[in-house]
């Protein structure tokens, strides 16, 4: 038995992956961990570390793998130019850990956040610059990095992509859309069938939404944007297909992370969360982008961030043609508007 | 009476057991070997290796008579299993695992077998890249053999041929399914599917375990 140990730890440690590797080049592919309250997270930096200029992505759910964030195109025309991070959050994606879910948590969750920066710093520079890229609850998440201390110091700039900085203002303007774009499809007698119930939900539930309203919600206007054919629908089995075996998607894990995480309790306290009235702190150039049918996170919530953030360099942009994955469903627009404000102020 | 009554009906009942037997069990103490096993252990497309010792604890022989006097016979036989794996996923972990287990494997005359072990022990990851800690201060440090202990149970199927029976090689082959379950991981649970290929040898004097051994007709 001892010669079985031996021989399975000789193959471990021929194979291991511990050792550190930090790769300074135009087609980068690092792969690290950031171990913060009882999470050990997975990062993986892609594209040109020469840059020392990193778009750090910071991607939505709760639980929602970073590695969706990671395609071709992404790796095409923003990789090329400049590093990109994907980190997965606690409880999501490839980051491992036991019985940690009472860590799981919004301020947490931005001191997760705070370390993975220092860590890109230590690995690759303290002169590195920072972006990030919050989509989705990453919005939310990146307005608490931003708002909190002096931590925006960190970065250079903050890309916010159909983020949601304000849930109980996220389900109130959902409804609105969903309404008023829903009663003039009616009116022009299109996809009738699903618009009346979803209208009717609407009507009938006008504000104070429980968590499952809010769900309800999510699901309604996950619904309303594939009713327009000018948005690309966005099919998670083929990018399954595309990416799981050529980017070592550990699937089960990404998948049971995401259920435990979207489920958790700690979503209750999301729905309450609210940062308009700490976004005036916030003094970094920021741009901010939504796509025109995003039902999920409506592009009211980028005009509120807009119009409370006090940088003097802020820019809003709409795609005509995307939803709420906007960085699949437009990803020229994206990565140029990306590459333009990246050139401006790294 | 009524006591004579149900005291007739016993003995006829044995009676009729003995007249007409549907299972004769024949039990004796054997000594017999213990088996060594080496098996390709992988999840799609990333490798792994296992390895184990199977000690038999009971070996059934079932003899039948076919309606056309062919006599077949097959052999159920039951070992407790003590294994090591390990498999290997880029950038996520690499995981050693021990388990115990108990495996349940039916072989024909012909030498062909299935099975079906459950098992349960632990594993160790070891995460699949560099890990780094930062302190309060703003202190970054590396975190050496960073990874998890996590419960694990496994259940398996599989098939295979037993060499001995035609060809008198101590030899098996085998491939065989095994889902694998961690806990807690990340407090919920990691399921991992893995196929494992590989070869049973039993030498002839290792391990030798006595070994409760049946011949049943049916």
């Amino acid at each position: 038995m001892k010669n079985y140990i031996a021989v399975v730890l000789i193959v471990l440690s021929l194979t291991s992956c511990q050792k550190e590797k930090i790769s300074i080049g135009t087609n980068a592919s690092d792969t690290f961990y950031v171990d913060n309250a009882g999470a050990s997270m997975r990062v993986l930096v892609e594209g040109n570390t020469s840059s020392h200029t990193f778009v750090l992505f910071v991607a939505g759910g709760p639980g929602a793998s970073s590695f969706f964030y990671n395609t071709d195109y992404i790796k095409n025309n923003i990789a090329d130019k400049y590093a990109c991070v994907f980190w997965d959050q606690r409880n999501s994606g490839a980051s491992q850990g036991n019985s940690n879910g009472s860590n799981l948590n919004l301020p947490q969750m931005t001191d997760d956040l705070k370390k993975v920066i220092e860590v890109i710093k230590y690995r690759y520079g303290e002169n590195s610059s920072v972006f990030l890229l919050g989509h989705s609850f990453g919005g939310l998440l990146t307005a608490s990095f931003m708002t909190t201390g002096d931590n925006q110091n960190m970065v250079k700039g903050w890309i916010y992509a159909d983020g949601s900085h304000n849930y109980p203002l996220n389900d109130t303007l959902t409804r609105q859309m969903l309404i008023t774009v829903g009663q003039q499809q009616i009116a022009e007698n299109q996809n009738t069938d699903q618009w009346f119930p979803i209208v009717d939900y609407c009507e009938s539930h006008t504000g104070g939404f429980s968590l499952d309203e809010s769900f309800q919600l999510e699901d309604y206007a996950e619904q309303a944007e594939t009713l327009f054919s000018v948005v690309k629908q966005v099919n998670l089995f083929d990018l399954i297909r595309q990416y799981a075996i050529k980017d070592n998607w550990p699937l089960t894990s990404i998948l049971f992370n995401y259920l435990y995480s979207s489920n958790d309790d700690f979503n209750q306290e999301l729905a309450k969360t609210d940062f308009t009235s700490q976004l005036y702190k916030v003094t970094t150039p920021t741009l901010i982008m939504y796509g025109e049918y995003d039902f999920v996170c409506p592009k009211g919530l980028g005009e509120d961030l807009y119009n409370h953030i006090s940088s003097p360099e802020k820019k809003m942009v709409i795609s005509p043609i995307s939803g709420h994955d906007i960085f699949l469903q437009d990803q020229a627009f994206f990565c140029d508007q990306i590459d333009q404000f990246v050139l401006q102020n790294k | 009476m009524r006591i004579l009554k149900y005291s007739l009906l016993i003995v006829m009942l044995g009676l009729s057991v003995e007249a007409f037997p549907q299972h004769q069990d024949t039990v004796k103490i054997i000594r017999r070997s213990s088996g060594l096993y080496l098996s390709y252990n992988s999840s799609l497309i990333y490798p792994g290796v296992r390895a184990g010792l199977e000690l038999p604890v009971e070996t059934i022989r079932f003899d039948k008579l076919k309606a056309s006097g062919e006599k077949k016979y097959f052999v159920r036989d039951r070992y407790i299993t003590i294994n090591m794996g390990w498999y290997h996923h880029p950038e996520f972990h690499d995981n050693l695992y021990l388990t115990g287990g108990w495996t349940m494997r039916r072989t024909n005359d012909k030498g062909f077998f299935t099975e079906f072990s459950p098992e349960a022990g632990f594993s160790r990851t070891f995460l699949g890249g560099t890990t780094y800690v930062v302190d309060n201060n703003g202190n970054v440090s590396i975190r050496k053999l960073a990874g998890y202990f996590y419960g694990l149970v496994s259940v398996g199927g599989g098939l295979g041929y037993n060499l001995e029976k035609v060809k008198k090689i101590p030899l098996s082959v085998f491939s065989k399914l095994n889902l694998l379950l961690m806990f807690p991981y990340n407090s919920t649970i990691y399921l991992r599917p893995a196929l494992e290929i590989g070869v049973i040898y039993r030498p002839v004097n290792f391990l030798k375990m006595r070994v409760k051994s049946k011949n049943r007709m049916r």
